[in-house]
């Protein structure tokens, strides 16, 4: 028996007397890849108790969502679970036939996946969905199995459950998919949940809503659960314990308090400064965790993250540690008892310190360091207005193809007004159809606006949000970067050359990478070409659509830290598109909070958040899960209800009165306009002026 | 349902009428006229002179056209000049043996197709590559064969050596037991490439959706393999298919040609090279503008198929 599970059943004799749910031992599941194996599980053990709400954390690629679905058997063609065990109940599961485990699967253990508007059958009703594998697990008739299936969708909160069973997935919104995916899971009385990110793909708002709802959920029914996240805000909100997965291992497990109080990996513990706090004031240098994680296809030697630990030393080379207990119970696999708390002073800092101070790029100025004092944009450029936007309008007009009908209008911005100065951010925030995206759209020329007046000194570039598919696949990186200037025709060929080793120097890469192709760089790396080109021309104004929303948390912090360099750096004024408000609090002067085509609340940033003033914006920020479970315990949510209206059909009066906790009889007769509030702010509220 | 069918049907109107209009100015478009290419070159001016008026050709265009219009919105087709025989009659007679070697082959297509197509993606998916690499392998082989070949070869070896089945004969619907041994052949040779272009489709189809997020849905749920496949993979993936199906009826409808000729089986096709041969061009025109029509409808029938499986599809 190696250390592992011995400390583990060690483990198992400290929580309960009664044998645990789920009893994982050495569970290795390989993908046979034709470039070889990739050895994406490699020995996880692990112990989930009855009605335990368990967090798996990972960067993708650490193997979270193939273990998860190793326990239920479930590895698409090329994986294979190659050994170990895995009990439920005492039951061994691993070597079972094939109907024995479809009794499981849907029966015992229920599965909720990540995308919710994929993982419906689009083409069946939500009644044949539900109703088939209720039949079969719990032996009911036709009649009895809808009538079950209409509680269960009743249960998670969709609203007029009896008709909205007879409909189409695609006639949904994604919240109500999701809500409908979790009355699927738990159809039949499930002992163990296995969650892959639930709500990652939804707004912030929804997603409150989804994880109050599940957190009811396995506290009524007693399930227990496994759920699959790389949001920490959303593991100090929602976790009981916590298992850190790196390259196919467990390396850290524990409770909640243990992994956020004295996370003893060094992993974990950078892991945790790489996020911009949202209770934190001063905006400090994110962590950027250096090098990339190990190649899965070969064999691991020593301890995996060796290469990208401060703290490695020539043991962690040769021995791979193993988890083994630390002080108050919980298991990390680290030579050192405190991992990077292990030197002199015992702070972490001090070993990061080198790290955090660390210039960007090769090609990096010293405007990087000094960034401390370089925060505040002198008074000269302050009046250097950049971007100017009046009254900016946006409708959509869908005709019928009948003569007689009217058109429809769908109002996707209706009258926003902000400036822009040089070397400024502003943030724009709201869920997903708040017209956050025609927005930018419209300051690219991508899309004539209906009205209003859009001023600008300089041009304007964007950044993508997916570097994945913002690229062309069969053109090289020096080529890609090099397009606008061609497009444009700036430059001779050799002067275009020389601009793009200077731009990919600026945004941190080695020229080497000018001749590769995109698929050969990782997301982080990519995202960084995406800036380049848009640093191309030379723009004014950088829009950056959810510039961070594909990238693993680490590599986040990589690209913001990025983008604030080049904002001191060049002077760009930023205008950042974002649904994850911590991000936004990070890297944004000004916020700018639209709801339904409008903005609601327009100031500073940090006062925004410290102090919001509308309902609305109050509500997206108690939304958002902080990476403290201390604040998560002691808040008390009043979640938004419902969702976002349709934009063709806008309640009358304040957009958001219907959804507003405050909403009295005026709101739903006169439209509140954006009113000065405090210092430099601006609220539109009739219970705010 | 009812109203997009309303559409799609006021759509196939406008469709139809464009075709009509297509196919009598492309006719038009012949260097010199129809009547002198119909006659040949050793034909005097008066005849030539009298043909066109036969024709109607010496009428001007709008005439013509509006003529035109209105003999096909009458269904009256006309006559074939070289036997003069009402054109409807003609393609009336020829078409019911085309749409059984079409109805036939297509549901033999269809039952094997399929569920060979289905069980090869199926196998992909699981990681089984050898029979998969069979299946698809044949079905790729076969499908590249020529249809004038393989029609041969099966007439050399079924009709000659072996004598199962009768190569030639009169066809009539009065010995339907005859009919069916002399139609054989034909539909044997169309249902082999019929299959393995259809085989080679579904497999593609499924297994794209056997990799989608709803098939691991369904998996997590219990539900069995066979389940999966026909209830979720197979449903999803109906939509190519469908349009593939709707597009070899349309060719088989319109009488394969080549395969009609080699068997000498009176279809529609065997109509066409005969109104080509002889330059009867009312023929020929008339041919044409029942193909058109044939694609039409199919795609109407298509649509609404489509409508029926999937039932996000929107006007």
């Amino acid at each position: 028996m190696d250390i592992a599970t011995t400390a583990a059943w060690k483990s198992d004799k400290r929580e309960a007397v009664k044998e645990p749910l789920l009893q994982v031992r050495d569970l290795h599941t390989h993908f046979f890849t034709d470039s070889g194996t990739v050895r994406a599980v490699n020995g996880v053990s692990f112990n989930l108790e009855r009605g335990e709400r368990l967090a798996i954390v990972g960067e993708s690629g650490s193997g979270k969502s193939a273990m998860a679905m190793s326990l239920i058997q479930l590895i698409a063609y090329p994986g294979k679970l190659v050994s170990g065990s895995v009990k439920l109940d005492g039951r061994e599961m691993v070597g079972m036939s094939e109907s024995e485990l479809n009794k499981l699967r849907g029966g015992s253990i229920g599965t909720v996946f990540q995308d919710p508007i994929s993982s419906l059958d689009p083409v069946m009703l939500i009644e044949d969905q539900m109703v088939k594998p209720i039949r079969m697990h719990l032996k009911l008739g036709a009649k009895e199995a809808r009538r079950h299936a209409v509680n269960l969708l009743e249960r998670v909160g969709i609203p007029d459950a009896e008709r909205r069973i007879s409909s189409y997935p695609f006639e949904m919104s994604g919240g109500m998919r999701q809500r409908i995916m979790i009355a699927m899971a738990l159809s039949c009385k499930p002992k163990l949940i296995l969650a892959d990110e639930p709500t990652t793909a939804l707004d912030v708002t929804i997603q409150a809503q989804i994880v109050e709802l599940l957190k009811n959920l396995t506290e009524t029914t007693g399930s227990a659960m496994m759920f699959i996240t790389h949001d920490l805000g959303l593991v100090a909100r929602f976790a009981q314990k916590v298992a850190v997965m790196y390259a196919g291992k467990i390396v850290e497990f524990g409770t909640v308090d243990e992994i956020f109080d004295t996370p003893s990996h060094p992993y974990t513990q950078s892991l945790l400064m790489t996020i911009p706090g949202v209770s934190d004031g001063q905006r400090r240098r994110l962590l950027q965790i250096k090098g990339f994680p190990p190649d899965m296809k070969k064999p691991v030697v020593g301890c995996a993250y060796k290469d990208r630990c401060p703290a490695a030393s020539e043991r962690c080379r040769l021995d791979p540690p193993e988890l083994a207990e630390r002080e108050g119970g919980h298991l990390a696999a680290c030579w050192l008892e405190n991992g990077l708390r292990s030197g002199d002073g015992g702070s972490i800092e001090a070993m990061l310190g080198e790290e955090r101070n660390e210039p960007f790029a090769s090609a990096g100025s010293g405007a990087a360091n000094g960034r401390d004092g370089g925060r505040e944009p002198s008074a000269g450029e302050a009046a250097d207005v950049v971007l100017r936007i009046t009254d900016l309008r946006k409708s959509f007009r869908k005709a019928s193809m009948l003569p007689w009908k009217k058109a429809t209008e769908i109002r996707a911005v209706s009258g926003i007004s902000f400036t822009l100065k040089r070397g400024e951010t502003i943030g724009i925030v709201g869920e997903s159809g708040c017209g956050k995206s025609t927005t930018a759209r419209m300051l690219l020329k991508l899309e004539e606006p209906t009205g209003g007046r859009i001023e600008m000194n300089g041009n304007t570039q964007i950044v993508f949000q997916d570097p994945y598919s913002s690229f062309n696949p069969k053109m090289k990186i020096a080529d890609i970067i090099a397009e606008p200037l061609h497009v444009r025709r700036i430059g001779t060929r050799e002067e275009r050359k020389e601009r793009v080793r200077e731009l990919i120097q600026k945004v941190g890469l080695d020229i080497a990478y000018l001749d590769r192709y995109p698929s050969q760089l990782s997301g982080g790396q990519r995202q960084r070409v995406g800036v380049a080109r848009a640093l191309a021309l030379n723009p004014t104004v950088v829009v950056a659509d959810e510039p961070t929303s594909a990238l693993d948390v680490s590599v986040r912090a990589q690209i913001i830290n990025l983008l604030c360099d080049l904002k001191e750096e060049l002077g760009l004024s930023f205008v950042f598109i974002s649904h994850d408000l911590s991000t936004v609090r990070h890297i944004s002067d000004t916020i700018a909070v639209m709801y339904l085509g409008e903005i609601v609340e327009y100031g500073p940033a940090e006062e925004i958040f410290v102090h919001p003033a509308h309902p609305y914006t109050k509500a997206l920020i108690e939304a958002v899960p902080v990476p403290d479970p201390k604040i998560e315990a002691a808040k008390k949510l009043s979640l938004l209800k419902g969702e976002l209206p349709s934009p063709a059909h806008p309640p009358s009066g304040c957009a958001f009165s219907s959804r507003c906790p405050l909403a009295t009889p005026v709101c739903t007769e006169k439209k509140p306009a954006l009113q000065p509030y405090l210092d430099r702010r601006e609220v539109a509220c009739h219970a705010v002026s | 349902m009812l109203s997009y069918a309303g559409k799609r049907l006021a759509q196939l109107i406008v469709t139809m009428f464009g075709v009509v209009t297509l196919v009598f100015f492309s006719i038009r478009m012949i260097p010199g006229d129809a009547a002198s290419a119909m006659a040949g070159e050793n034909l005097s001016g008066a005849a030539l002179e009298e043909m066109r008026q036969k024709l109607g050709l010496d009428a001007p265009l709008w005439r013509q056209y509006s003529d035109y219009l209105l003999s096909v919105v009458r269904f009256d087709f006309g006559h074939t000049i070289t036997t003069s025989l009402p054109i409807a009659e003609l393609m009336l007679k020829a078409l019911p043996l085309t749409m059984m070697i079409a109805c036939m082959t297509v549901l033999i297509a269809v039952l094997l197709a399929i569920p060979l197509g289905t069980l090869a993606a199926f196998l992909a998916n699981k990681g089984r590559k050898a029979l998969d690499n069979i299946i698809t392998w044949a079905a790729m082989v076969v499908d590249l064969m020529p249809s004038f070949w393989t029609g041969l070869l099966l007439m050399l070896f079924l009709s000659l050596n072996l004598k199962l089945l009768p190569a030639s004969g009169d066809i009539s619907f009065g010995e339907p037991g005859f009919m069916l041994q002399r139609i054989a052949l034909p539909v044997l040779v169309l249902a082999v490439s019929q299959v393995a272009t259809l085989a080679r489709i579904t497999r593609t189809a499924v297994l794209e959706v056997l990799n989608e997020d709803y098939i691991r849905t369904a998996r997590s749920l219990g539900m069995t393999e066979i389940l999966v496949v026909f209830r979720h993979a197979l449903k999803n993936a109906m939509l190519p298919i469908i349009t593939v199906i709707g597009l070899s009826f349309g060719h088989l409808l319109s009488g394969t040609v080549i395969v009609e000729f080699i068997f000498s089986i009176p279809g529609i096709g065997t109509l066409l090279v005969y109104g080509i041969n002889s330059r009867d061009y009312p023929l020929v025109q008339n041919v044409i503008l029942f193909y058109a029509f044939i694609f039409v409808v199919i795609n109407f029938i298509t649509d609404m198929v489509y409508k029926k499986v999937d039932p996000r599809v929107q006007f």
